[in-house]
Order: structure tokens, then C-alpha cells, then sequence
């Protein structure tokens, strides 16, 4: 309506609050200053420089949203205190609810209250108020945007506050791990987007530990063992494609079912004859300890080729399923399997071959995990029962289906590492980690995945 | 025929049509019983068999305290299933873990001391989460099992904050409760009220209300059900159970353990499938639920009785996996089995196979009365009830009865025997009473073959006890033949 040519004019609240940021930023700036001892010249100038730049900003990024808000809202018959009070009410409860837990770890842990910490609020409090008020325009990525959002400002606040944690062994470090779970959330990430669930894959990630080192222990090439596990990783992923389709909706309970089978099964084989039950022990071929520890280098570079592995899957699942129509089917069939269906797309077809894609990725990890551990141990998936579940779901893959994707899941696993890293570094225990994980996933998918209300589904 | 059933239910018995129609619905309720109860049947005469000793005071006794746990944290896993939407609580084992490790601690601490308050305490505490649980599905619209992952998390690291390892000491009260010497212990009472209070509850408006959002929560909406207390009801009685289910493990463990109430989560979502209950939402039953519970720990009890030494927990794994998948594609067959079998009734199928299996009872713990007192001394020797391990080319093709009761277990099996027929003989009474009224005005002949049957093998049971009184010198081919008839 407005022409587009001058700036838009903003609402008396966003205005407000576009200031105070302005202003606090501008004081934290003021404030740093004086500590790091510069001169006063400088510091005013940077000052004013920061609030200027920093309120066009403000004007222009907002104004291009807000444009269409803003315009109905100009006469009202209420006060504009009042309206800012009913536009904003549980932001403001959020924020204070946020200041009030702020200002009691203050007032109960000595030396909470430091300058970093302050910064850190901070940041957390632009990340949620950005969010709340760019997110809302971006309808198809909100998910992927929150998250690149939750990242930056994780990443930030962990290398203000602890030593080391931008340094390049952390960096690479988090990204081996990270790979890991990259590679194993794989098959949930594809199985999710077709509406079920592989519950299946930490137990085929041990199992194929174990076989792995089970066979080069019998004397089998190494080579030739691997490629013996991956293939029976992928058949136990068939079988559970096979038997999740003729039990539609009950994919949770059948790969937990065959999972157990799985472990057992493997267990009871490696440990026949064998004077230790369920420990396997054997030599781990070297190429496959570089593959995955921490000092393998990659044609010479110094970074183990795993993350290279996970960087080629991560591209080539993107693009397959951006671009290919083999890709384009499998959201076809996620968001409306009947007229999926009248389009002549094999349901059966997706599910075997997705439930197979996820076993032959539970079964490379598990391979990933002995070259990175040196030993065999059943119980090695145990933490990706529901770290995969998490990474999906952070990452906003639905698991109704049809909406997601791979990069997404990625993000997912990026926060949830960087996250972990950040616990471990400022001296959490295991428990509170998984405490902290657990409370931390609600709001983060409250953030974009809600369903609507009931009344509108009718 | 059956719709017209269904709408003309309503009018009485006036006209005949509606009566048939409403005799082939009446056949057909929840078919989805078949397989837990034949599994329970199967398991409950190959551990019968296996180890008769389950069949005495002390065994049943033990039997009911491992078990409770478990049915009850499938009761409450049940509750909130009914309601709908995929609502699988995979949060209740930590949350049982967080009852347990809380409950211990405020004990050490003297807070909690009386047992009234401490019931109390577990089923408000259970309730509460549950509670926050329903909101936050409402409220904030979030997928339930999304919910139930980020309870599952964060309890089971805030369980290891509250008690780093398993150790403490359950309350006073509670210290022999978990010994199971008798059927009658104050855990077996929980077990008990905790199911008459579901049946009593499903016979409440409530109840139909839940089902109703259950199978169709639009459906229930548009009708007018209050959708939203519906699910917070239906989510505080499943935390009450939890914390019934809390009560029953710390009585069990007599301590406090962080981790392993984690473990029910996995156990009670697949005691609550084997038990024929639908994920989705809508249909679950608390008899197939404690079925399904009774079925696991029968599985783990028979493999149990099979000593495979080092690797025990692998084949449990791998049994449970294995009837956890083969009892879901059971249930494909169903609608088959609908098709062409129209009068099924789970109460006779149950009570068909209860008497086969009373026969295999009484065959297993009275027939192996002459082999004991003729080799007295081979049996005091084996004075502990546990059994050699079998070699592994003998597993598959080995005899089914390795059995060797000493002279304890059979004095207390001779005084159990009564007590047990007679209780089994009460349970019969009463449900062929239930059935001649329910069936009094239809025309079928169900009854009469399940009395023919009854009768039958009661009989044959009668007659093989007699045969092993009489001929003390007698090859033990009888009880082998009778085996396989039973079977």
C-alpha cells in the first residue's frame, strides 16, 4: 500500500524497543571500553557510531517486516499503552520471567554475576526477541532459521566464557562427534519424513560394532567384513521396512521390537565359544582407526575423513531430494500417502528403501564408532536411541511427515553438539547435561513446531 | 447385520432381529484379546512345566511382587495411550525412578514418614507431572511425544542428581513387603485395588468420553466432549497408577536406584502392544494390559528356568524383540480370523485354555510325585531349586521336563494343591455363572462345548492323578503321553 520508495514508518512499541536495545547494546559497548582502558574519544565515538548504526538497522530490517502490521492499527479507540500492553503481553512475562532467573542465580551462586555473563543475557535475549519478530516472516525455513539462530548464539557465548572453545582441536573435535550423529540420524531423518520412526538404529549401531571386530577377529579381510556388515545392516533395515509398512503406525514399537532382536541375536553369536560374554576383543585395521579418530588426516589434511564422509552424504542427500524427482516423491508421499498413491508412487517401494537407507547408515556408524573407540562394545548406540529423536525434532523435521529435510537434521545435530560442548566446558556432569538437554528441546521446538489448535482442524 | 445392531440396541429384546444382531456383536468384543491370551496360556504351562514350583505360596508370591511393578506402570502408560494423538508416555519409567529416588531420600531426611503420606506423596507427585505433561500438550501444542522425549531426558539426569547410585533404604513399613513369601502381601492388595479402581472407572461417562477422543479427538470436539479435561483427566490417572507403580518398585527393591526404573519405559510400551492395545489411541483394555505385563514376566521367568549362563540377558532380549514382532503380525491376522469364526468370545477362549492349562497344572505338580519318593536320595542331594544348565545340542531337541523338585517343594505343593483347586474351581463357577445369565436368551452352543471341554480335561487331569497314585512302580510314559494330549 505504502510506496516503498521512503522508509516505512514503525510502531510507537517497536520504536520503544528498538531504542532501549539501542541503548543497552550501546552501554555494554560504553562499559567494555572503559574496561579494556581505551581512550575517551574513541569510546564515544564508537558509542555513537553503535547506536546509530544499530537504530537504522532496527528501522530498516523491522520496517520491511512490520510494514503491514503497523497499518490497520491506526486508529484505535484504546490507548497506545494499552495496546502495546495487549500486543506484547507474554513477551513481557517471558522477558521477566527471564530477568527474575537471572537476578536469583545472581543473588545464589557467588561470581555469577561477571560481565560475561551479563553478555551472554543478553545475547540470549536478542536471539529470542529476534526470533520472535523476524521468524514469523520466514513461513517455509522458520525451523532452520531459529536454529542457525540458536548456533551463532551458543557458539558466541561459549567462546566468551570458556577457554578454548573456538580453538581448532575443539572445533574439530565437535565436528567428529558431530558426525557421527550426523551420519546415524540419517535413516530417522528419512524414515520421519515418510511418518514413521526407526527406533531400531542404536541397537544395529552396537551390533555392527561388535560384528565388525567379531569378524576381523575369525580372520575375515577387513575390507571384506566391512562390506558384510553394512550389507546386513541394510537387510535388517528391509525387514524392518517390510514389517513397519504391514503394521502401519506402529513403527515405534516394531523396530524397538526387532532392535532387541538384533542385539541379541548379535550377541549371542559373538559370544558363542567365546570365554567373554558379550566383550569382543580383536585388532582394529588401521585404515579404519584414521577414518574416524581424531588425528586421522584426509588425503593429508589434518581432520579424520569421517567429517569429509558426512560433509559428501550431507550434500548428495540435499540435492537428491531438492532436486531429484525420486526426492520430490518421498514428500509427496509424507504429506498425503492416498494421492501419493493415485500418482502411481510405490509406497511399499519408500518405505523398504528408506528403512534400509537407515540400516546401512546405522551400520556404517557403528563401523565409525569401532575405528574411533579401538574396541567392540554392544552398549555404543545406546545414546543415539534418543539423540537421533532429538536431532530430527530440534532440527524441525516433523515426524508426522512430509516436512523437513536432511539439512535441517543437520542444524539439529549441530546445536545439540555445540550445546554438549558448551555443558561439558563450564563443568557439568553427564546428568545435568541430559537434564539441561531434556528441558532445552520443548521450547526449542515450541519455538516452530505447534500444531494448530483443534478448532481450526475441522 | 451388525450396524442394524448397533442402531436398534437400544430397543430391547422384543424383536428377535435385534437380538441376533446384538448376539454377533456381543461375540465379537475386542478380538484383539486372542493372542495375549493365548501367549499367556502357552508361557503359563511351559513355566508350569519347566519349574513347578511357580505353582506354591512362595513362588506366586514372589511372582506377583516382581511382577506388580511392571502391570501397574502399563496401567498408567494405558491411560494416557487411550487419549489419543500418539500419546506414548515414554517418560513414565525415570518418572517411576523419580518417585522412587525422591520418596528415598525424603525418608533418610525424616520428612516423610508415615505411610499415608507417603502413598500420598508418590501419587500426587506422579499426578503433578502428569498434570504439567497434559498442559503443555494443550497448552503449547507440542506433539506428545515430543513432551514425553524431553521428560524422558531430563528426569532420568535429574534421577543420578538426586542419588548418584543405587543404595538407600526403603521406609520401615515397607521392608517385608518384598520378601513374597505369601499370595496375600500388601503389594498384591495395591495390585488388586489399583485394577478394580480402572474398572470401576471405565464404567463412567469419563470414561467414553476419553475413548471417543481417543479413536476421534475432531469427532469428540464437534460432539461436545470438554476435549481438554478429558486429557488432563486421563493424564492424572496415569500418573497416579505411576505412582503406584513407584510404590510397588521400592517395595520390590527396598532401596532407591536412579536407573533402573528407566528400564520400565521400554518394558510397559511393550507389555502395553502384547497386551492388544492400539498406539494410536482409543482401544486398550486393562485385562490385555495385564496380560501383556503377566506374558513379559512369564517370558523372562521361562528363560529364566533355562540357565543359559553367561549369555541369560541376550536370549531375554531376543526373545522379548522376537514375540514383540511375531505377536504384532498376529494381530494382522485378526480381521481373518473375524471373518470366518463370528462367535468368539474372549471370556470362553480364556476360560477354555485356563482349563487346558489347570491340566497341565495339576500334571506338573502332582505327576512327578512317585518318581520323587522312589529315588528319595537323589533328591535330597539337590536341595536348591535351581537346575543345571542344559548343553547346547541338547537345548533344541532335550526333553521339556527337567524338573527335579526336592522334598520341600513337594510338601508344599501337596498343600497347595487344594487351595489352588479350589480357588480355580471358584473362578470357573463364577464365569460359566456369568455366562448362562449373559447367554441365558441366545441361541448358541459356546457354552455347552466349553463345558464339554472343561469337563473333558478335567477328567483326564482326574484320571492321570489317580493312575500315578495307584501304580507307584509304573514307567513314567503316562505323565509323557499325557503331555501331549494336553498340548
Amino acid at each position: 500500500m505504502t510506496v516503498s520508495a521512503n522508509p516505512p514508518s514503525l510502531g510507537l512499541p517497536a520504536t520503544i524497543i528498538g531504542l532501549v536495545a539501542g541503548v543497552i547494546l550501546t552501554a555494554i559497548g560504553v562499559v567494555y571500553g572503559f574496561i579494556q582502558g581505551l581512550s575517551v574519544q574513541i569510546i564515544i565515538l564508537s558509542a555513537i557510531a553503535t547506536l546509530g548504526a544499530f537504530v537504522w538497522a532496527w528501522r530498516f530490517v523491522l520496517g520491511q517486516f512490520m510494514n503491514q502490521d503497523a497499518e490497520p492499527l491506526g486508529e484505535g479507540q484504546i490507548s497506545e499503552g494499552r495496546r502495546v500492553w495487549l500486543q506484547f503481553r507474554p513477551a513481557i512475562y517471558g522477558l521477566l520471567v527471564l530477568l527474575a532467573l537471572f537476578i536469583i542465580l545472581s543473588l545464589t551462586i557467588d561470581g555469577f554475576f561477571n560481565v560475561w555473563n551479563v553478555v551472554s543475557f543478553l545475547i540470549i535475549l536478542t536471539i529470542i526477541v529476534l526470533t520472535r519478530t523476524l521468524g514469523r516472516h520466514f513461513q517455509e525455513n522458520r525451523s532452520a532459521f531459529i536454529g542457525i539462530m540458536v548456533l551463532c548464539g551458543l557458539f558466541s557465548i561459549g567462546s566468551m566464557n570458556i577457554e578454548g572453545f573456538a580453538s581448532a582441536n575443539n572445533i574439530k573435535s565437535m565436528l567428529l562427534f558431530a558426525s557421527f550423529l550426523g551420519i546415524a540420524s540419517v535413516g530417522q531423518t528419512l524414515v520421519a519424513l515418510l511418518g514413521g520412526l526407526d527406533l531400531s538404529i542404536p541397537f544395529i549401531i552396537g551390533a555392527a560394532n561388535v560384528g565388525l571386530l567379531y569378524l576381523i577377529g575369525l580372520g575375515v579381510p577387513p575390507w571384506l567384513a566391512a562390506i558384510i556388515v553394512l550389507a546386513i545392516g541394510t537387510l535388517l533395515g528391509v525387514i524392518n521396512g517390510l514389517l513397519s509398512y504391514r503394521l502401519q503406525g506402529q513403527a515405534l514399537i516394531v523396530t524397538l521390537g526387532t532392535g532387541f532382536a538384533i542385539s541379541g541375536g548379535v550377541q549371542i553369536i559373538t559370544s558363542i565359544g567365546s570365554a567373554y560374554s558379550g566383550n569382543v576383543f580383536g585388532q582394529v585395521p588401521p585404515w579404519l582407526s584414521n577414518l574416524a579418530a581424531m588425528n586421522g588426516s584426509t588425503f593429508g589434511l589434518p581432520f579424520p575423513p569421517v567429517i569429509a564422509i558426512w560433509g559428501l552424504v550431507l550434500i548428495v542427500l540435499i540435492a537428491g531430494m531438492r532436486l531429484t524427482v525420486y526426492g520430490r516423491y518421498l514428500y509427496a508421499l509424507g504429506v498425503n500417502r492416498t494421492s501419493a498413491k493415485r500418482v502411481m508412487i510405490s509406497e511399499l517401494g519408500y518405505w523398504v528403501t528408506m528403512y534400509a537407507i537407515s540400516g546401512f547408515f546405522a551400520a556404517l556408524t557403528g563401523g565409525l564408532l569401532l575405528g574411533w573407540s579401538g574396541g567392540g562394545f554392544i552398549g555404543v548406540g545406546d545414546q543415539y536411541l534418543f539423540l537421533t529423536l532429538a536431532a530430527v525434532v530440534v532440527g524441525g523435521t516433523s515426524l508426522l511427515g512430509g516436512q523437513g529435510g536432511y539439512g535441517f537434521t543437520v542444524i539439529g545435530v549441530l546445536v545439540l553438539q555445540v550445546l554438549s560442548s558448551f555443558l561439558i566446558g563450564i563443568g557439568l556432569d553427564f546428568e545435568w547435561q541430559q537434564f539441561i538437554f531434556g528441558l532445552l528441546i520443548l521450547p526449542m521446538v515450541a519455538l516452530y513446531a505447534r500444531s494448530p489448535h483443534i478448532r481450526t482442524q475441522i | 447385520m451388525s450396524q442394524a445392531g448397533m442402531t436398534l440396541d437400544g430397543n430391547g429384546e422384543a424383536v428377535p432381529e435385534t437380538e441376533a444382531a446384538a448376539m454377533v456383536r456381543g461375540g465379537r468384543a475386542n478380538p484383539f484379546l486372542l493372542v495375549p491370551i493365548t501367549l499367556f496360556f502357552l508361557l503359563l504351562g511351559l513355566a508350569v512345566l519347566r519349574s513347578p514350583s511357580l505353582m506354591t505360596s512362595y513362588g506366586l508370591g514372589s511372582a506377583v511382587i516382581v511382577a506388580t511393578p511392571l502391570i501397574l506402570a502399563t496401567y498408567a502408560l494405558m491411560a494416557s495411550v487411550i487419549s489419543g494423538r500418539g500419546t506414548v508416555d515414554l517418560s513414565i519409567g525415570p518418572l517411576i525412578g523419580f518417585i522412587n529416588v525422591t520418596l528415598i531420600q525424603l525418608y533418610a531426611a525424616e520428612i516423610l514418614q508415615n505411610p499415608i503420606a507417603i502413598f500420598a506423596y508418590a501419587i500426587a507427585l506422579g499426578a503433578l507431572y502428569q498434570f504439567v505433561f497434559a498442559l503443555i500438550v494443550i497448552y503449547v501444542r507440542v506433539q506428545p511425544i515430543i513432551v514425553s522425549l524431553s521428560g524422558y531426558l531430563a528426569l532420568s539426569g535429574i534421577n543420578l542428581v538426586i542419588l548418584p547410585r543405587p543404595g538407600g533404604m526403603a521406609p520401615q513399613f515397607m521392608a517385608d513387603w518384598g520378601l513374597g513369601t505369601s499370595i496375600f502381601s500388601p503389594v498384591f492388595v495395591i495390585l488388586v485395588l489399583a485394577t478394580l479402581a480402572w474398572l470401576l472407572f471405565t464404567r463412567t461417562a469419563f470414561y467414553t468420553h476419553l475413548r471417543l477422543m481417543g479413536s476421534d479427538e475432531r469427532a469428540a470436539y464437534t460432539s461436545g466432549v470438554p476435549i481438554f479435561i478429558v486429557r488432563i483427566g486421563a493424564h492424572i490417572i496415569s500418573g497416579g497408577f505411576a505412582g503406584l507403580a513407584a510404590i510397588a518398585f521400592t517395595a520390590l527393591i527396598s532401596s532407591g536406584d536412579p536407573s533402573q526404573g528407566t528400564t520400565y519405559t521400554l518394558i510397559a510400551v511393550t507389555a502395553l502392544v502384547l497386551g492388544g492395545a492400539s498406539l494410536g489411541g482409543g482401544r486398550a483394555g486393562v485385562f490385555g494390559s495385564f496380560l501383556g505385563a503377566v506374558n513379559l514376566y512369564l517370558i523372562t521367568y521361562v528363560l529364566a528356568t533355562f540357565n543359559f549362563g553367561a549369555v541369560q540377558s541376550f536370549v531375554t532380549n531376543l526373545a522379548y524383540g522376537s514375540i514383540l514382532v511375531i505377536s504384532l503380525l498376529l494381530t494382522l491376522i485378526i480381521p481373518f480370523i473375524q471373518r470366518h469364526i463370528h462367535n468368539f468370545s474372549p471370556v470362553l477362549y480364556f476360560v477354555v485354555l485356563g482349563v487346558v492349562a489347570l491340566g497341565v497344572i495339576l500334571h506338573a505338580t502332582n505327576d512327578h510325585d512317585p518318581r520323587a519318593r522312589r529315588a528319595p536320595a537323589e533328591t535330597a542331594v539337590v536341595t536348591m531349586q535351581v537346575l543345571e544348565p542344559i548343553p547346547a545340542d541338547q537345548l533344541y531337541v532335550g526333553p521339556l521336563e527337567v524338573a527335579r523338585p526336592d522334598a520341600r517343594t513337594d510338601e508344599l505343593r501337596r498343600d497347595a494343591v487344594p487351595m489352588i483347586l479350589s480357588a480355580i474351581l471358584l473362578v470357573v463357577i463364577a464365569v460359566f455363572l456369568r455366562l448362562a445369565v449373559s447367554r441365558s436368551n441366545r441361541r448358541t452352543v459356546a457354552p455347552a462345548v466349553a463345558v464339554v471341554v472343561a469337563s473333558l480335561v478335567l477328567l483326564a487331569a482326574y484320571l492321570v492323578r489317580e493312575q500315578a497314585d495307584d501304580g507307584a512302580g509304573t514307567p513314567p510314559q503316562a505323565p509323557a503321553g499325557n503331555t501331549e494330549r494336553v498340548q
